[in-house]
């Protein structure tokens, strides 16, 4: 049974539930067991709730459940009832319940079927048969609501992972359904728009009463606007509850969904955890500590860069990239300079379109540069976006094999039967074989090519899938490769780096170790940086210390 | 910023972007016609030539290029292959012995020439289907299908976008094999051409799922697309009859007939130089006045 928290939200309600589910089993067709299993699960009009839980325990299909995608798309076995607004998700397929819930699932670039944004947002419109001055004031206002009014006349195809999703949020609300399912709707988000999208969920739960079902790793990011938390383990749910109740459960019984700050507080004896960087600072307040020093250190700067490396990993001079997107040639990269030099774990960064993937694709010699040159002297080893686009047979046998093969499987550290098939595995597993491959015979003996690079490979990702490729990062700089990670996550980024690179409208604006930077600035912070607001506090462990030892001098610091 | 598949669709001012798609479909349909009946070599590089230069007409330069690119090599290979597994034919131009499984190889100027014309064939189609994927809205292919296919969002997907899809995969795809080790096991032709297709039609399932969740079966009885016409309509419709109406005619008359076997026998007569010549010159049809600069960015 979930342990159930008492909660104001579940009163707020008025009139019909914009969500029951009552005793919800499902088994995907041909899965051998329960994906989902006797959930129950009631959300009130006008609520905010966040799905927490690790990868796999169900929350994807829970909400694709709720918007009638299961059964009717998935097909399957099902048990018990999903009820939106009053219709019966057994009887009404997603078509007949699109004007009562929006879904936004994962991968954005699935979710849009249109050429144009304008369409695009149009179509729902269309389909419910609403006149066209109807539909152009619905456009204008979601456009409005979003902040993308200049993306209208924009080609979707033009649309960056951080645009596309936003655009996809805006489809989901264009017809104001009173209830509104995301799924990681922030996970190719930089930490900006993530935050944005966040309070622009809860502006618009407040404003327009719509309820928010949100199934979210990064869960500080969310919490603060979170009316209740439904955690799920292994297809049930394990707790209903209040943000600080959930803290609480999440920190005895499984410490990888608790926040950061709370973990921090949890390591420190501080009580009560806190649920956003406000309440964790007026706790903080509470107790004599002051946050902030109010001499702040410089966030880096791209000096570091300049020096001379002798035998870099990584040589950059003068880098300018341009490319034609289909609405003629932009520069994407600016006059980049830098070096990364063997052994280095290095994360770059940037708000969605700063130019990090490209500049990645550039020292791998896919974009030819318009000016200036990079480099990799030592060989580089790229693992784009999507791993299962270098997995292209039936077999592990038939993508790897003989001593190449079972070397970059043994760099990777992955131990799989050559019978496998890469589909059937995890996405982890999946990860580490697609960079074994492009690793494969790019080493000369046990010695790795001088760059690993990885873009956006924490996707998707709960924190023990992160913390296991924390440990090959440094496993990869160990045995002398430097290694470079395009990502929006700075706890990830705080867990693995030693040193940040931060890129802002394709010129290099920060470059400095990882302390520095993720603690000089405000979004591109981590939760600890951002409650202590101390030079180069930015990981838990730090933050614990910290504030245990001016809990014991009893100083406010 | 994404580098855009060369065959993704682009908004532009040209011709074939504009028209409605009845005409634009009759027209280019044309073509694919003709490029899947016709045996006549002279013919079907004249069809092929027409459609590059339709598409160019349209600055659908990358799309022609690389199919032209794709189509070619696929012509290679199958003059090749049909040359090493075709013993037929009288003319022999090299015996190359007895090989294992495929027994007496010996190589045929007729099959040379019979590969030729599936070659041929194969490299029209890929030119007119990368001029239509680049040239043609799927928006529009959207709005025709829900006309017909009210219910299916899957059938709909699969007609208005899985030439789109396929085609950012493909981009996607061909940067992943470029950056294997080279202790990779290479990424074979089919293998890649067997995933790209499982992909597509994966993404195309999880596609028709968002279409549905829009309310595409939902559609209620005042959900209308309104027509846009175009003026270049007419012009697509003259020209699309006409060519329809010589490729349908050439097949019935059989002309300019091209026989492999026994012996390669081709007389190109006045009529299959005409259609030729028909063929390649209508690719002009999409060219608007002033050239190709008034096609440019809408």
């Amino acid at each position: 049974m979930p342990e159930i928290a008492e909660t104001g939200a579940v009163e707020r309600g008025i009139g019909r539930p914009a969500l029951e589910i009552d005793s919800l089993t499902y088994r995907y067709a041909g899965a051998p067991e329960p994906v989902l299993r006797d959930v129950s699960l009631r959300v009130e009009a006008g609520e905010f709730i966040v799905l927490a839980g690790r990868s796999g325990t169900g929350k994807t299909s829970l909400l694709r459940a709720a918007c009638g995608l299961i059964p009717h798309f998935h097909g399957g076995e099902i048990a018990g009832s999903a009820i939106v607004a009053g219709r019966d998700t057994r009887e009404s397929g997603p078509g007949q319940l699109a004007d009562v819930v929006g879904y936004v699932a994962q991968d954005p670039e699935t979710q849009i079927v249109s050429t144009t944004v304008a369409a695009e947002l149009d179509l729902p419109l269309r389909f419910r048969g609403d006149h066209p001055a109807e539909r152009a004031r619905a456009v204008e206002e979601v456009a409005l609501a979003l902040n993308i009014p200049h993306l209208l006349p924009r080609t979707v195809s033009t649309l960056s992972g951080g645009e596309m999703q936003r655009v996809a949020l805006a489809v989901a609300l264009v017809t104001r359904p009173p209830l509104v399912l995301l799924d990681e709707p922030t996970s190719q988000l930089d930490p900006v728009a993530g935050d944005e999208l966040i309070w622009l969920l809860r502006r618009l739960n407040e404003e327009w009463g719509v309820a928010i079902l949100l199934a979210e790793h990064r869960i500080e990011r969310c919490l603060a606007a979170a009316d209740r938390v439904v955690a799920m383990e292994r297809g049930s749910i394990r707790f209903d509850g209040a943000p600080r109740e959930f803290l609480r459960y999440a920190t005895d019984r499984d410490p990888a969904l608790a926040t950061p700050a709370a973990r921090m507080f949890a390591c420190a004896g501080i009580e009560p955890l806190p649920v956003g960087v406000r309440d964790a600072r007026s706790t903080l307040g509470s107790l004599g500590i002051q946050a902030g020093s109010g001499s702040r250190a410089a966030a880096g700067t791209p000096e570091r860069s300049r020096r001379d490396a002798k035998a870099g990993a990584l040589v950059s001079k003068g880098l300018w990239v341009e490319l034609d997107p289909g609405e003629g040639p932009v520069d994407v990269l600016r006059g980049i300079d830098l070096e990364i030099e063997p052994g280095e774990r290095v994360a770059l960064m940037g708000r969605n379109g700063a130019g990090k993937s490209t500049f990645l694709k550039s020292a791998a010699g896919l974009i030819d540069p318009a000016k200036g040159r990079v480099n990799a002297p030592g060989g580089i080893a790229l693992l784009t976006q999507n791993p299962s686009d270098y997995l292209v047979r039936e077999r592990v046998g038939d993508e790897l094999s003989g001593p190449l093969g079972d070397a970059a499987l043994d760099a990777v550290g992955l131990q799989i039967s050559p019978e496998s098939d890469p589909r059937d595995i995890s996405g982890g597993e999946r990860q580490r074989l697609a960079l074994a491959i492009a690793l494969a015979g790019q080493m000369e003996g046990e010695a790795l090519p001088a760059l690993v690079a990885l873009d956006e490979p924490t996707r998707g990702m709960d924190r023990g899938l992160k913390d296991g490729l924390t440990k090959l990062s440094l496993d990869l700089s160990e045995r002398g490769a430097a290694v470079l990670i395009s990502t929006h996550d700075v706890e990830f980024a705080a867990t693995f780096a030693d040193r940040v690179v931060l890129l802002g409208d394709g010129e290099l604006i920060a470059d400095a170790d990882t302390d520095t930077v993720l603690s000089g600035g405000w979004y591109f912070a981590t939760e600890i940086a951002r409650v202590l607001d101390r030079p180069g506090l930015v990981r838990v462990e730090d933050g614990a210390r910290w504030l245990d030892e001016n809990l014991q001098s009893g100083s406010g610091a | 910023m994404k580098k855009l598949s060369p065959l993704a669709y682009v908004p532009r001012r040209g011709t074939l972007q504009t028209a409605s798609l009845g005409p634009v479909a009759l027209f280019l349909g044309a073509y694919l016609v003709v490029c899947f009946l016709s045996s006549d070599p002279m013919v079907l590089l004249a069809a092929t030539a027409g459609a590059a230069i339709a598409g160019y007409g349209c600055l659908a330069d990358r799309a022609v290029k690389f199919s032209f690119k794709l189509g070619a090599l696929l012509a290679i290979s199958m003059i090749v292959i049909n040359a090493l597994v075709t013993s037929r034919g009288a003319t022999v131009l090299a015996r190359l012995g007895e090989w294992p499984i495929m027994g007496r190889v010996d190589i045929t100027a007729e099959a040379i020439a019979a590969g030729a014309v599936i070659g041929f064939r194969a490299m029209g189609t890929m030119v007119v289907i990368g001029v239509y994927s680049a040239c043609v809205d799927p928006d529009r292919i959207l709005r025709a299908v829900h006309g017909v296919a009210r219910r299916s969002a899957l059938t709909a997907t699969l007609i208005s976008r899985l030439v789109p899809l396929a085609a950012s995969d493909q981009a996607r795809l061909s940067e992943a094999a470029e950056l294997r080790g080279p202790g990779a096991n290479p990424v074979g032709r089919v293998a890649m051409a067997h995933r790209l297709l499982s992909g597509s039609l994966d993404r195309a399932v999880d596609v028709a799922a968002t279409l549905e969740l829009r309310g595409y079966g939902q559609s209620t009885r005042g959900t209308r697309f309104a027509k846009v016409p175009s003026r270049f309509d007419s012009r697509f419709w003259v020209a699309g009859t006409v060519l329809m109406a010589a490729a349908v005619l050439s097949l019935v008359l059989k002309v300019g007939e091209f026989v492999q076997y026994p012996e390669i026998r081709y007389s190109p007569d006045v009529f299959s130089i005409s259609l030729a010549l028909m063929f390649a010159l209508a690719g002009f049809t999409t060219w608007r006045h002033g050239g190709r600069r008034h096609a440019g960015n809408r």
